[in-house]
């Protein structure tokens, strides 16, 4: 038991230690596009459902219909920011909680484009 | 039997076929949070990456769990142990809970971050290592670091500390307990079961620490018995309410002799070697480390505080079944224990034999009074193996002096080699695991 704990403690430090150093070491992402595609509010609206489903958060937009499903929170909580700008419940998981950093990650998979008025 | 100071002390474990009530409840217990949460949690897809962060939230919820009843099952309070097995085996569990929870926080932190490097290497640091406002994942970094100095000590990561010193870092995990309900309340979708698990670990705590001293009873040291060189019988009467024990029963004595070269207001644990019916409550110890030397020249007349009775030696067996006692070194003493219980009592049930295991003549202590008590107690016998003079006990000794040994209920209790010598030997003729008794303890 001991050894598999020591095994176990030096494993863990030294993946985080890689994961750490190798972030450290990369190069800033180049896949980030650089001209992101223009939607305005007109076209945002017209995704207001379970069908098409594009919230703007914090100036970009993002296509989330395919994650509807899993997100924890019930389909009609998602639904009913659907076409809309969507900050402030992104901002309140919880009241006065934002969503987390990991989530932050996961909502750039969905990325379309960039809102303007 | 040996006694205190993190050396082999013997003691029942009462192997079964079926598992007992109290281990299922704790198993239970653990599996509670988990089970409140898995309606939440769902079921990960087939996406690697989706069974990685459900992978790390199950892992922190089981995790956490068994790292709050690691702390429950710290308590010691006498009578509560036997459901468990005895005071040994249920702080085996406690080792095996928080060397559980060890590893499943670890993995539970790795497996989040990990599921977050599809997402970009930013991303998966981030989770691990967030800005300073999300307080409550650097309450998890800190309650793991109090972990890791807790249980550096407890599982040989840099050699084995001090008795006392030991003692000392572990209640670490005090804080360590509170930084990982502050890492995981905020985060956790149910906080009741949280509450209840971290409250009774809490309250262990706090037990051990602040109430149990109140439950110690006052004895008076009247005669310290030499028995060989590095051995004594210390006998002790009480001052106020006596122990009310069962025979093979361990306590935790705490000397308060001031002439005490150490040891003095340490406590720690002796086998009972007096029958429950004898007044006068009889240990017997031998010279394993600074404390149990500074015994063996305890002075008489000076005061003594005792905690217990601990340990579930002789269990529960089926009535009228032979028995057959091995016992070597210290660990004769909770046969002493026995043996004097079956003469108070003037009647044996089923027969007992006890082969008492020795070096040679000169550290047989006890023995006479062995073979006083077999003489005069029908039923009882003692049959002595010299090791310098026979080599390792072996089969045909057995079959010689217990041809029925494979129907009997075999109890023994000795140095570890004894008891894996035996262990090995009886198993390799065929008797069942769950009619062996044994368990060495070393971190009482």
């Amino acid at each position: 038991m001991n050894t598999v704990a020591y095994t176990a403690f030096i494993a863990f430090l030294s993946s985080v230690l890689t994961l750490v150093s190798v972030n450290a070491l990369s190069s800033p992402d180049a896949a980030a596009p650089d001209d992101p595609e223009i939607i305005t509010r007109e076209e945002l609206g017209r995704h207001d459902s379970a069908d098409s489903c594009w919230k703007a958060i914090h100036g970009t937009v993002y296509d989330v219909t395919g994650f509807i499903a899993d997100h924890p929170t019930p389909a009609a909580v998602m639904i009913e920011w659907c076409g809309r700008d969507a900050s402030e419940a992104w901002d309140n998981k919880r009241p006065g909680r934002p969503h987390s950093s990991f989530a932050e990650g996961m909502l750039e998979r969905f990325r379309v484009g960039r809102l303007v008025d | 039997m040996a006694n205190n100071e993190m050396t082999a002390r013997g003691e029942w474990g009462v192997m079964r076929r079926h598992p007992r009530a109290a281990d299922l409840a704790l198993a239970a217990a653990v599996l509670l949070p988990l089970a409140v949460a898995l309606p939440r949690l769902g079921w990960p897809d087939n996406d690697a990456g989706d069974w990685l962060a459900w992978t790390g939230r199950a892992t922190g919820i089981l995790g956490l769990a068994m790292l709050l009843l690691a702390a429950a099952t710290s308590i010691r309070v006498p009578g509560w142990d036997r459901p468990f097995g005895g005071l040994a085996r249920l702080w085996r569990l406690h080792h095996g809970l928080g060397f559980g929870a060890f590893v499943l926080l670890m993995v539970h932190a790795l497996s989040l971050a990990l599921a977050a490097v599809p997402l970009g290497l930013p991303v998966a640091v981030e989770v691990l290592f967030p800005p300073f406002s999300r307080g409550a994942i650097w309450l998890g970094w800190l309650a793991w670091l109090m972990m890791v100095i807790f249980l550096a000590p407890s599982f040989g990561f840099f050699g084995r500390p001090r008795y006392q010193a030991w003692k000392r870092l572990h209640l670490v995990s005090a804080v360590a307990l509170l930084l990982a309900l502050a890492h995981a309340l905020p985060l956790a979708g149910e906080a009741w079961p949280w509450w209840l698990l971290g409250m009774s670990g809490l309250a262990a705590i706090a037990w051990r620490k602040l109430g149990s001293r109140r439950a110690r009873l006052a004895y008076r040291i009247d005669t310290v018995k030499p028995l060989a060189r590095g051995v004594v019988e210390l006998v002790l009467a009480p001052v106020g309410r006596r122990l009310v024990h069962e025979p093979g029963q361990f306590v935790y004595l705490t000397p308060l002799d001031e002439a005490l070269a150490a040891g003095r207001g340490e406590e720690h644990p002796y086998t009972i070697t007096s029958a429950p019916a004898d007044e006068r409550l009889r240990i017997g110890i031998k010279d394993l480390g600074d404390a149990s030397h500074a015994l063996q020249s305890v002075s008489t007349g000076s005061m003594a505080q005792v905690e217990g009775p601990y340990g579930d030696f002789f269990g529960r067996h089926p009535p009228g079944r032979h028995r057959l006692w091995f016992g070597g070194g210290i660990g004769i003493t909770p046969f002493v224990g026995g043996a004097r219980d079956l003469m108070a009592r003037g009647s044996v049930d089923g027969q007992v034999l006890l082969i008492y295991l020795a070096n040679r003549g000169e550290r047989a202590y006890y023995l006479d009074e062995l073979e006083s008590i077999a003489e005069r107690l029908a039923g009882f016998s003692v049959v002595v193996h010299y090791y310098l003079e026979r080599g390792a006990l072996d089969v045909a000794f057995l079959v010689e002096h217990c041809p029925d040994f494979a129907g009997r209920e075999i109890h023994l209790c000795g140095p570890p080699a004894m008891n894996a010598h035996l262990m090995r030997l009886l198993a390799g003729q065929g008797v069942p695991r769950s009619c062996i008794h044994s368990e060495v303890l070393d971190f009482l």
